[in-house]
């Protein structure tokens, strides 16, 4: 039991986010509340289209031309994120934060090689590799990604002016390709290197992606439905080494999924958005044994319990909201059954009910 | 299959479709009565109507149609192209075809090089700043490309920069003809603009290139505007692609993230068509040659269709045609290397 | 399910329809795509006015009574002095009775006036043409997609054939082959642009084969050409219609191209191509004949154009959602 509070690294605070589409204002997030502590795995659940991506890509600063933040903060390491140029949100992404997407086969480049890809992201930093080879240089052996990983090798070179050939500096960023390969799990990574995406398969895509992103050594890694395109052995594989990366990376995991059990498994808090807002959060364990929010209560309903395979699954009715006419108030009031008048009125903030639970609702019975 | 094998068949096929166009050609230049004479070559009109019959025996003109067909076949594959031109000045087909061959050569390479040069950049530069200023000027030069008429724009350059720029008593360029000083330098090419380069006469090059300017771009114009829109197109569908955010994504600059992925991958339709643009200039974009006085093979094609010379028409076509097939082959290999996803 | 009949329901219909409004809105946002509607628009009426705003006689003899019914050669390639646009010295000038705002052509007709007569001639062939070319194209497309096998094969080799062959060849051989008409000429374009429309057809016609919903309908019974005709081609209209909005601007240039180099049945025919070529021969003491017969004809080409690039903007599916 942790009693020490934990701190926080990423904060989304009132996150207003709109799309300007032929069709109209789409409202895709509607004041989301996100904490995200330090070496922690946070699952972020929901339906399709409640605003789940919207907010991973908000975070990198990737939104498409014709999205725009209404409002909001974004908190990362104390500065606010949204108030960052392109250059410096660039810097950020090489360095600190790295995301992992849905589908490899189309987040891959057709045309180009791994190789070129995965050591494009290690040429990012020069200096960092350049100084690599000079410590190999003077301490013999060969540093393996490993170490610059868990930071057991701290390069802090003194010398200012490592005479380092550029031949040299593709050779280790080479090596390190090979080094983060393995690291995921690929098998014969030199061949790997030399091959197309798709000539993998996509398993091997998805884990060249994870590689990718690891190859920063972020503290935010996020994970967008990395399971979701994949079949359900390779899914069980990928999580598998997500668990076992975690004690090497010193990083916090955004996991988001729509997939309750993905989340269930792997994360030790689990939000659950829905409309654009997040409903409720609270730990894992925590939220499948005392679920609050009745969306939250539906979708735990939905799901098959082994237990009781005879017991006619609950859908809940309705259908997921027209973001470009949401409902008034609280987005979930008109599939709800405990709404009351005040539920189409007022949009219910995120307020914690419990300790270490939060939750998005007026009628809830504590 | 095996690339090798790939371009084997092709060129077998493409054999097929040359004797498909010839077969065509011949039958409409010399199966219909109210067409093209084919002794119109051979004769002048001093010829009684006997001697023209004799003539036409000789040539076998008089034969069935098929026949007529293999013989000019079993011709064309000796080296006979037979004559062209009316009796007065006859010549044998190839030696006029291959005279004049360069010229429309080094115009075609010439508009392909501006074309590429302007068009590419052009099309970039549009699906970069998509919907800001940039891109609606390119798009409207793009457009009047397109829709210009070939006879007007080559009308109003030479109006422009030869006319009234000599009216005004400024520098002009001239306005017909591949060369002023014809017969200066040795004719190793038959292009006026390397044949000056490799004689290492300056004047001579300079006028040769003042001569392709104003054709050149005149051609140019135009399948630039076919040019920038496929490569703005293409990039635009290009940057919209998942794995251009993922590489964003990775921190990389948006010069690596534009040059290094999106690039390769957008120019694929874009070498098809210039690849396409290249064969059909080379087909002798007749009505800039006719405007400009150029000599290359389109103006004597021009001629020859009027004059109802079924010699140089069958040949033209068929080189013609041949180039574009090859063309064709060409840009195809091309791609293997281009998409690594492409295997015959 | 026991209705065995299967016919396009009214629902069907109903959301063709309001996809057709959304298209139309689409349409209406965009500035380049409205200038050339109104063009387009100005253009077609005008064709359909033409004659009723030029006397049509003025374009041969007959229409020059005071002149023994013969073109009043007197007055040919002149520009009216006093004119706002001075082409510079060596243009013979007219100081006559009549005011030629466009100068007139070697004939001596009014400038102006030909062309007003020429949009007609231009425009109706184009048309013509396009949609010839069109429907032959789709349809040849549409069958060797559909039936696939031999017919394919022997399709696809003779639209090859005709793709190879260099694009002015084919319509000038043709052309010379068959006389000087009207007809031939139209014909013999139509030869060049048909391939583009097979390919295009049958490359829709291939993917459309294989989803679902025609395997539906087969197992509903439906018969292969009521498929094709009724589901089928419909769904893969939309670009046809797009390629023929294009191509019709490149048609009209090939019409008036090939009248340019000497095609027309008739010298005097006025038709903008004919017109330029009259002028082609004085580019510089005469420059208005061939400056703005093809002015007229880049704007009818521009006003098609746009509207051909708006409308394939538009019905793009990645923006449509």
């Amino acid at each position: 039991m942790q009693v020490k509070e934990k701190e926080v690294i990423l904060e989304v605070k009132d996150l207003k986010v709109f799309f300007h589409t032929y069709r109209g204002k789409v409202e895709a997030l509607n004041g989301v509340e996100l904490s995200l502590y330090k070496r922690e795995v946070l699952g972020l659940v929901g339906e399709s289209g409640c605003g789940k991506s919207v907010t991973a890509l908000t975070i990198l600063g990737l939104l498409p031309e014709n999205a725009y933040v209404i409002s909001g903060t974004i908190f990362f390491r104390g500065e606010d994120l949204l108030k960052k140029s392109r250059e410096e949100m660039r810097l950020l992404r090489a360095d600190e934060i790295a995301a992992v997407f849905q589908d490899p086969m189309t987040y891959l480049n057709p045309v180009l090689t791994m190789e070129t890809q995965l050591k494009e992201v290690f040429m990012l930093d020069t200096n960092l590799l350049r100084k690599a080879v000079v410590w190999q240089k003077n301490h013999g052996g060969k540093i393996a990604f490993d170490d610059l990983l868990s930071g057991k090798v701290k390069i802090r070179d003194k010398s200012t002016n490592p005479k380092v050939s550029k031949g040299e500096i593709n050779e280790m960023a080479k090596s390190l390709c090979v080094d983060i390969l393995r690291l995921v799990r690929m098998p014969d990574p030199e061949r790997i290197l030399r091959q197309y995406a798709f000539e993998l398969s996509g398993g091997m895509r998805q884990r060249a992606m994870i590689a990718m992103a690891l190859a920063r050594t972020p503290s935010v890694f996020i994970a967008d439905e990395i399971t979701t395109a994949v079949d359900v052995t390779i899914q069980a594989q990928i999580l598998n080494l997500m668990r076992g990366l975690r004690d090497k990376i010193d990083a916090s995991t955004l996991l988001i999924t729509h997939d309750l059990s993905v989340a269930a498994e792997n994360a030790d808090r689990i939000a659950v958005m829905y409309g654009g807002n997040v409903v409720e959060v609270a730990p894992t364990v925590e939220i499948f044994k005392n679920h609050l929010h009745p969306y939250t209560s539906m979708l735990m309903k939905a799901i098959p319990d082994v237990k009781n395979p005879s017991e006619r699954l609950e859908f809940i009715p309705g259908t997921v909201p027209e973001m470009i006419n949401p409902p008034s108030g609280c987005r979930f009031h008109p599939r709800c059954s405990i709404a009351t008048d005040k539920c189409a009125v007022e949009k219910p903030e995120l307020k914690r009910v419990l300790k270490n639970h939060e939750v998005a609702c007026y009628n809830v019975a504590v | 299959m095996k690339l090798y094998e790939y371009i084997i068949r092709r060129l077998i096929l493409m054999i097929f479709v040359l004797l498909g166009i010839s077969l065509i050609v011949f039958y409409l230049a010399r199966g219909f009565p109210s067409g093209i004479d084919p002794v119109t070559p051979y004769i002048h009109s001093k010829m009684t109507a006997e001697q023209i019959e004799m003539v036409r025996k000789i040539h076998g003109f008089d034969q069935p149609l098929a026949i007529q067909f293999f013989y000019w076949i079993r011709d064309i594959l000796q080296g006979d192209w037979g004559i062209t031109g009316t009796w007065a000045n006859s010549r044998p087909t190839n030696v006029v075809f291959f005279s004049h061959f360069p010229y429309t050569v080094e115009l075609s390479v010439a508009a392909t090089i501006l074309t590429v040069a302007i068009g590419l950049p052009l099309g970039i530069i549009s699906a970069l700043k998509n919907n800001k200023l940039p891109d609606h000027v390119s798009r409207i030069i793009a457009l009047a490309g397109y829709s210009v008429p070939a006879y007007w724009f080559g009308f109003v350059l030479q109006l422009v920069f030869f006319y009234y720029l000599s009216l005004w008593g400024l520098p002009h360029l001239p306005s017909s003809g591949a060369s002023g000083m014809e017969g200066v330098v040795s004719c190793i090419t038959g292009m006026p603009v390397l044949d000056g380069i490799l004689a290492g006469n300056l004047g001579y090059t300079l006028d040769a290139l003042a001569h392709l300017i104003l054709p050149a771009f005149s051609l140019s114009f135009i399948s630039m505007g076919f040019l920038t829109r496929i490569v703005r197109a293409g990039m635009l569908e290009v940057l919209r692609q998942d794995y251009i955010t993922l590489a964003r994504s990775k921190g990389l600059t948006e010069r690596v993230v534009i040059y290094r992925h999106a690039l390769k991958n957008a120019l694929i339709p874009a070498v098809t068509l210039t690849g396409m643009f290249f064969a059909l200039l080379l087909g002798g974009a007749m009505i800039t040659e006719y405007v400009f006085a150029w000599p290359g093979v389109g103006q004597i094609s021009l001629r020859a269709v009027f004059q109802g010379d079924s010699n140089f028409l069958l040949v033209y076509t068929l080189v013609t045609a041949a180039i574009i097939v090859i063309a064709n082959l060409i840009v195809d290999v091309l791609y293997v290397f281009l998409d690594p996803r492409i295997k015959y | 399910m026991e209705n065995s009949e299967v016919g396009t329901t009214k629902s069907e219909w109903a959301a063709r329809w309001a996809d057709l409004k959304y298209t139309l809105y689409l349409l209406r946002k965009n500035p380049l795509v409205m200038a050339g509607i109104f063009m387009t628009f100005f253009f077609i009426a005008l064709m359909f006015l033409a004659n009723y705003i030029v006397d049509p006689k003025l374009a041969n003899p007959a229409g020059y009574p005071e002149f023994g019914g013969n073109y009043p050669f007197q007055r040919s390639y002149v520009w009216s002095k006093g004119n706002i646009i001075n082409w510079g010295p060596g243009i013979h000038l007219y100081e006559g009775p009549e005011f030629f705002l466009l100068g007139t052509d070697g004939w001596g007709r009014d400038l102006l006036k030909m062309i007003v007569l020429a949009i007609p001639v231009d425009i109706e062939n184009a048309i013509i043409i396009t949609l010839g070319a069109a429907a032959f194209g789709t349809l040849l497309g549409a069958l060797a997609g559909y039936v696939g096998g031999v017919i394919d094969e022997v399709v696809l080799r003779i639209t090859d054939i005709f793709l190879s062959i260099p694009y002015l060849i084919l319509a000038l051989v043709f052309a010379t082959m068959f006389g000087r008409t009207i007809e031939t000429l139209r014909f013999s374009i139509l030869l060049v642009f048909w391939p583009t429309y097979v390919r295009l057809m049958r490359g829709q016609i291939l993917s459309e084969k294989e989803k679902s919903y025609v395997e539906a309908l087969k197992a509903l019974g439906a018969g292969h050409a009521r498929v094709l005709f009724g589901h089928i081609i419909p769904n893969s209209i939309y670009p046809v219609l797009v390629q023929a909005t294009l191509d019709f601007g490149s048609v009209v240039l090939t019409f008036s191209a090939l009248m340019f180099l000497g095609f027309s049945p008739s010298p005097s025919l006025p038709e903008l191509g004919n017109l330029a070529s009259d002028g082609y021969f004085h580019i510089f003491d005469a420059p208005w004949l061939m400056m703005f017969s093809g002015l007229t004809m880049l704007l009818i080409a521009l006003a098609f154009n746009l509207l051909g690039d708006g409308l394939r903007d538009v019905l793009d599916p990645r923006i449509r959602r």
